[in-house]
């Protein structure tokens, strides 16, 4: 999965899948998660919000269930 | 003022490598600067240098205030406590390498200097040297690197010992990514047995990972250990378990028989009809062995005397057919008439032997899928006859001779029943490989081989008795003459045999808390050098003492820590997480226990969620 780079603290890349609705995460210690079932929106908003780890915490996290990869 | 700056005091009393010096009156504030560089004086651990005329002697001090006072002279300076204790280590000559080892002594009245930048990179040196790789730097000195020599350290074995959390996977992940620098060492062979599964993710791409269920998206392989690679002995460990003489006997005898049948049909260059032995490597039919035995003690026969094959009473259904004639490859035991008095009488077995629980044992072992690692080893199973599709030298090439420098064996999926003396045969076969092959060019001398033992004191525990224990044992008291070196990790020192600890010659001692745990480290230590292994509780995370033949004096190093995407999977959980995905503090997403189940029973963390970007999605 492609990821592209973001500016924010503790995000360093975001990627999507839109086949199988798969985010994944690329955290600023070097691990990589992703979320299953998250909507394509959630993806956009994500990207289009001021602060991409306040987006997160806030929508994401608790919200979806991931995997380490 | 002293004339020069980094003069420290002067030496008071010589007693063998230990010598007293008095800190001069100047030396007071602890600071000293010497070329714009501020130096501690009179640190724990510190270098001291003690000019001898062409000749610079270096120790390093253990003790330093009232304790240091020699006993003689207490009473005469009350409140005199500026002493410190310099254990001696070595010397260089000037324009000359530091060497371990003195070939004089200082004598009362000589000067003793801080150790500045310059001694000290003169002392640890030569960055360039293709011999010495780079594991961080030295504590007191970010500019001077710690280097530690590579062939001291595999061949005279070495152990990193440290406390939950103080660094040890990350230690050792710097030393393989060293090590495994193509460029410097393109042969280099590194085999490390990972029992909790950590280090496939930050090796993943330097190494070849072995795994007893791989996953079937990566490339991970399938870890196959031949039963009949095993010796006798270890075999028996592993299937039948204990067995009294006879039926020892029996068993012994019955193997020797089935590997010799094999060996002529298939003969199998190195090993002859003359040579075999019940040890030897050659391929036989467990199964067939099970079957056999199963047959003499269970079958019931038409007569009493004399019975064969042919006499067996085999149950029928009613068109006089066999209900189950058992079969050997399945597992499956044939059916047969029950012992009856009435005519016509069917007779138990009149064999001697006598061992069904174990036999029994056996059969379970050899249905259970767990073990299907060991007992249905493709292509290495052999048939009933002892055909085998590959033979021994595609395992052995696998397991270090592939592509890649390192090869890691996930031991994850190992019942822990069998995990002492699966260890011990992977560890024996390897070993007998390259000591037998020690003059070729794939054997041990031509190009050496590093075990690493992660968590070792799982498996080579000194109240542990087993095959883990004496193949390790045989690899630290022998390997060095056959190139096979041995790294032992482990955060229980005081559980790790002492004769296996005592052989290595290097150890990273990090942080250790534990007071039996440290009396061992400091036990397997040659120096005399106690008082800077004190300081083994209060070493940062990280940090490690580094000492032994690897490296030139004892040191004290931040090692440096890989990029994470190198660092093993082994850090802690976090409970409260602020900036991960995980914690406490976050809500509750939808759960889905039937992931967990079904990871649980693929015996694999990886979810079967995830999307690989390698491989097709899984659902779509």
């Amino acid at each position: 999965m492609n990821r592209v780079p973001v500016t924010s603290s503790n995000l360093v890349s975001v990627g999507y899948d839109p086949q199988n609705s798969t985010l994944e995460i690329e955290f600023s210690g070097g691990s990589i998660y992703q979320y299953f079932d998250v909507p394509q929106g959630v993806y956009d908003e994500l990207l289009a919000s001021s602060s991409h780890g306040q987006f997160f915490s806030a929508q994401i996290k608790g919200n979806y269930r991931f995997a380490k990869l | 003022m002293p004339s020069d700056p980094a003069l420290l005091g002067t030496v008071q009393d010589v007693n063998g490598a230990t010598i007293s010096v008095s800190l001069e009156a100047q030396t007071l504030s602890g600071l000293a600067f010497i070329g714009g560089t501020g130096y501690r004086i009179g640190q724990i651990g510190s270098f001291v240098r003690i000019p001898m005329g062409f000749m610079d002697l270096f120790g390093v001090v253990s003790q330093v205030g009232a304790g240091a006072v020699p006993l003689k002279l207490v009473p005469e300076s009350p409140g005199g406590n500026r002493w410190m204790t310099v254990q001696l280590v070595g010397e260089g000559q000037a324009g000359k390498e530091f060497e371990r080892g003195i070939s004089q002594y200082p004598t009362v009245g000589d000067q003793v200097f801080l150790v500045t930048e310059h001694d000290l990179a003169r002392v640890y040196g030569r960055p360039n040297s293709p011999n010495f790789v780079r594991v961080g730097h030295v504590s007191s000195a970010e500019a001077i690197p710690a280097l530690v020599d590579v062939t001291r350290l595999v061949t005279r074995h070495a152990a990193v010992l440290g406390a939950t959390g103080a660094g040890k996977s990350t230690t050792v992940a710097a030393l393989l990514a060293a090590i495994s620098d193509m460029q410097r060492y393109p042969s280099a062979r590194v085999l490390l047995l990972d029992v909790h599964g950590e280090y496939a993710s930050a090796l993943g791409d330097r190494a070849a990972v072995f795994r007893v269920n791989p996953d079937a998206d990566s490339a991970q392989k399938p870890l196959r250990i031949p039963y009949w690679a095993m010796s006798f002995d270890e075999l028996l460990s592993v299937t039948f378990g204990a067995l009294d003489d006879q039926p020892r006997g029996a068993v012994l005898e019955r193997i020797s028989e089935l590997k010799l049948e094999s060996l002529k049909s298939y003969p199998r260059s190195g090993v002859s009809q003359d040579n075999l032995t019940v040890d030897s490597p050659v391929p036989f039919s467990i199964h067939r062995l099970w079957f056999e035995f199963h047959r003499a003690m269970y079958a019931t026969h038409t007569v009493a005397g004399g019975q064969s094959e042919k006499t067996e009473a085999l149950l029928m259904d009613s068109s006089g057919n066999p209900v189950e004639r058992g079969d050997a490859l399945k597992v499956i035991p044939p059916r047969y008439q029950p012992h009856t008095q009435a005519s016509p009488r069917i007779y138990l077995s009149q064999s001697p032997l006598n061992f069904r629980r174990q036999l029994d044992a056996l059969a379970s072992r050899l249905r259970d899928p767990r073990f299907d690692f060991l007992f249905r080893p493709r292509p290495w199973l052999p048939d009933l006859d002892g055909n085998v599709e590959q033979d021994l030298d595609t395992l052995l090439e696998s397991w270090i001779g592939g592509p890649q420098s390192i090869t890691i064996l996930d031991l994850s999926g190992v019942p822990i029943s069998v995990l002492n003396s699966l260890v011990g045969v992977l560890l024996r076969i390897i070993y007998d490989a390259l000591f037998w092959a020690r003059n070729v060019s794939e054997g041990g001398r031509q190009r050496p081989l590093l075990i690493v033992l992660e968590e070792a004191h799982a498996y080579i525990s000194q109240d542990q008795p087993g095959g883990a224990g004496q193949a390790v044992r045989r690899i630290v008291k022998e390997g060095r003459k056959y190139g096979i070196g041995a790294l032992v990790v482990s955060q229980r020192p005081a559980e790790i045999d002492a004769t296996i600890l005592s052989q290595c010659g290097t150890l990273f001692a990090m942080r250790l808390s534990n007071s039996a745990d440290r009396a061992h480290v400091t036990g397997a230590v040659t120096d005399n050098l106690e008082g800077l292994l004190a300081m083994l509780p209060v070493l940062r995370t990280g940090e490690a003492i580094i000492l032994g033949e690897a490296v030139r004096l004892p040191v004290r190093t931040q090692l440096e820590p890989p990029p994470p995407n190198r660092r093993p999977d082994s850090a802690d959980p976090l409970v409260y997480d602020d900036e991960g995905p995980g914690g406490w503090n976050r809500k509750r997403e939808r759960s889905n226990y039937k992931e967990v189940v079904t990871i649980w029973r693929k015996q694999d963390p990886a979810s079967p969620s995830v999307v690989r970007s390698d491989s097709r999605p899984k659902s779509s």
